[in-house]
């Protein structure tokens, strides 16, 4: 069974890792968005400081949350703060 | 000037056009040549809808645009475009503020300013006013 979650990286994000997607290896019945964001800070450190000011999305919605929950097969993009224009 | 002509309509008396242009900010690294904007696509476009839509509702416009380039766009050249058309100016005025302003803090776009060929390097994002290109 697939229990991979993709994740898109933009902007400074993708800088911090140097890719624009990885994929994490999440628990069949899915993790929350706060385990998420640990696992990646986890693996990736210089991502960590980058983190605490991104929105996150699953699916091309908004999560609510730190409890909001993403499953294997998901799309979760880590979106730092906008600045278009 | 194709955005005026998609604004044009009878009956539309007013039109709003905001561009939004690259400028040559002097950074610590020297002048911007160019910015590089990046965007989480099918997210960033349906945004712009619900803009439009959020638009329709609190003003008068019959027409609207919505343009943002992605990719390097130079110094002096166009970044984004916004647009309406109303049959009164002042409708126009409003909705095309209140959409550069949302454009800013709702749309998954980011810029990086490039200064010398390769060398990127990450502007603040902006928060409330514009403080950069548009």
């Amino acid at each position: 069974m697939n229990r991979r979650l993709k994740v898109l990286l933009f902007a400074t994000a993708r800088e911090a890792v140097g890719r624009s997607r990885v994929d994490v290896d999440i628990p069949k019945n899915g993790s929350t968005v706060r385990q998420v964001v640990a696992l990646l800070a986890r693996d990736y450190p210089r991502l960590a400081g980058v983190l605490t000011s991104c929105r996150f999305t699953r699916n091309g919605e908004y999560v609510q949350g730190w409890s909001a929950r993403v499953r294997p097969g998901d799309e979760f993009a880590i979106h730092p703060p906008y600045s278009g224009g | 000037m194709q955005a005026l002509k998609e604004l044009g309509a009878p009956g539309l008396g007013g039109i709003v056009l905001f561009v939004g242009r690259v400028r040559p900010d002097r950074t610590r690294l020297g002048r911007v040549r160019a910015l590089t904007y990046e965007s989480h696509r099918a997210l960033a476009l349906e945004e712009f809808r619900a803009l439009e839509a959020e638009a329709r509702e609190r003003y008068e416009v019959g027409r609207i645009v919505i343009w943002h380039r992605i990719g390097t766009v130079p110094v002096a050249e166009p970044s984004v475009v916004i647009g309406a058309a109303s049959a009164h100016r002042r409708a126009a005025f409003d909705a095309t503020s209140m959409l550069i302003e949302r454009l800013k803090s709702d749309v998954p776009l980011w810029k990086s300013e490039r200064v010398r060929p390769g060398r990127p390097l990450r502007r603040r994002p902006s928060r409330g006013p514009a403080r950069s290109a548009g």
